[in-house]
């Protein structure tokens, strides 16, 4: 699995696709964070949404890395297509673990905040972005080429399901009215409530590690549903 | 499915007793590799859990053999379609194979191309590698392959002749008054149909090499067997199209 993961990393390292979403990621960051001061707990959920897209293009990029005949090969050699998946995921979630640790560490480092944000800050900062990531991935894999055989598809339905969890986080309070369907739907709303709740915050309430413990659920649930359905494909 | 890459729509497979190593080789070759042939085949063999040191041995051998030592640090990517072919091959026998799968090998390859590849081949053939290969051209068929399972509507029409055996085939046709004389001559041929007529004798179809046949045709009509028809089998590729 090491080796599978590490040839797969540097594939998609000489690939050079990672590129248009790095930049994004930095240069937004780096224009959050232009004039300051900012609000902590805000900022953070700003960002974190902006990575909950970023790594919907991260995902595609590094599932898409190996053309479909190289794919067949390194298949055969991992013997079966899950282990692949899972080096694959595995990889996204380093990638949203770097990236997460950036976008706390970064305003950090430049005191882009009135005052130097506490551990509990820092720590909720730190799960929304993480979180978020994991969720935006795992939307994102739905719709890669393993599911999905057109590449217009990918494209539209990666934005349309970002987009559209987006939206329905907004709605929730419509969403309400019916009941048990926010359960379905996925949980970004959860951390934006959590972030909203303003930088007095001294210490992270205990509900607030079952929300961020539900967004992980939902993602693994939705990557079990993508190995389902690949499994299902391949009949 | 022979690969294990896919499963059947319908019934199963019944695998070997013995455990075999398969290579293989996919129809579509990669179009952008964006690794050296040693970086490649290295990742590659480590993937499937080869140690270091035989791997990098197993590589330096692959690279003699297939002619590729000079090009050993230049990236795939900027490869002829020939060589990303050998590419394919020497991946496929990073471990000592027993057997090696190639689907539609020549398929986009020019006509140099499809001739360095056909002696690739029958270099590795020499080998004692055994080759599983699948092509819509004859060109291989020609020159190559020993055995042709020809897929035509679904169903397998096995051709089971030896076109490229030192030997060629005879296909014999006679009529025998019991099939029970033939018991001491079975070992010169192969029978391929039988029936009985009303008389109470039978016709017999069978397959025996051109160097027997002389003693067989002596030993059947010292059996008093009535010889019907006798012809050559050496054209496969005219029998598949005549099929």
């Amino acid at each position: 699995m090491i080796s599978l993961m590490r040839y797969q990393l540097l594939n998609y390292a000489r690939s050079y696709q990672y590129v248009p979403p790095f930049s994004i990621f930095v240069l937004c960051l780096i224009v959050n964070y232009t004039f300051t001061p900012n609000p902590i707990l805000d900022s953070f959920s700003l960002t974190s949404i902006m990575l909950f897209f970023l790594m919907g293009w991260f995902t595609i990029t590094l599932f898409h890395t190996e053309d479909e005949g190289q794919k067949t090969i390194t298949c055969f050699h991992t013997n079966g297509s899950g282990r692949y998946h899972i080096s694959l995921f595995t990889i996204g979630i380093l990638i949203a673990l770097s990236l997460s640790l950036v976008s706390i560490i970064y305003p950090t480092i430049i005191q882009a905040f009135a005052k130097t944000p506490s551990f509990a800050q820092l720590l909720l900062g730190f799960l929304a972005h993480f979180c978020l990531a994991i969720l935006g991935m795992a939307l994102s894999a739905l719709f890669t080429r393993e599911l999905v055989n057109s590449k217009q598809n990918t494209w539209w339905g990666v934005l349309s399901i970002l987009l559209l969890t987006l939206v329905l986080a907004t709605l929730k309070n419509s969403i309400l009215q019916i009941k048990g369907l926010i359960w379905l739907l996925p949980p970004l709303h959860l951390s934006l409530e959590i972030m909203n709740s303003g930088d007095q915050l001294k210490t992270i309430p205990s509900h607030f590690y079952g929300r961020f413990l539900w967004i992980v659920v939902y993602a693994s649930f939705i990557i079990y549903l993508f190995f389902l359905l690949s499994r299902l494909k391949r009949k | 499915m022979l690969a294990g890459l896919s499963d059947p729509d319908d019934g199963m497979i019944i695998p070997s007793t013995q455990s075999l190593k398969i290579g293989y080789v996919p129809e579509i070759t990669p179009a952008h590799i964006l690794f050296t042939p040693t970086e490649y085949l290295y990742h590659m063999g480590r993937i499937r859990g080869m140690a270091k040191q035989e791997l990098i041995a197993r590589i330096n051998e692959l690279l003699k053999l297939f002619y590729l030592e000079d090009a050993q640090d230049t990236r795939i990517t900027y490869f002829s379609k020939g060589m990303k072919q050998k590419i394919m091959i020497m991946q496929a026998m990073l471990e000592e194979t027993d057997l090696l799968i190639l689907d539609e090998p020549l398929s986009g390859l020019d006509l140099q191309t499809q001739n360095d590849l056909e002696e690739t081949l029958r270099s590795l053939k020499q080998q004692g590698l055994t080759i599983v290969l699948t092509c819509h051209e004859t060109k291989l068929l020609d020159h190559l392959v020993d055995t042709i399972l020809m897929i035509r509507d679904k169903n397998v029409i096995h051709a089971d002749l030896f076109i490229h055996s030192t030997a060629l085939y005879n296909k014999l046709i006679f009529e025998i008054a019991d099939p029970t004389y033939l018991d001491d001559i079975l070992h010169l041929m192969k029978i391929q149909q039988q029936s009985s007529f009303a008389t109470g004798s039978y016709e017999v179809t069978i397959r025996c090499q051109a160097q027997h046949t002389d003693v067989l045709l002596q030993q059947l009509l010292h059996k008093e067997a009535s010889i019907k028809q006798l012809m050559p089998i050496h054209n496969k590729e005219k029998f598949i199209h005549n099929d």
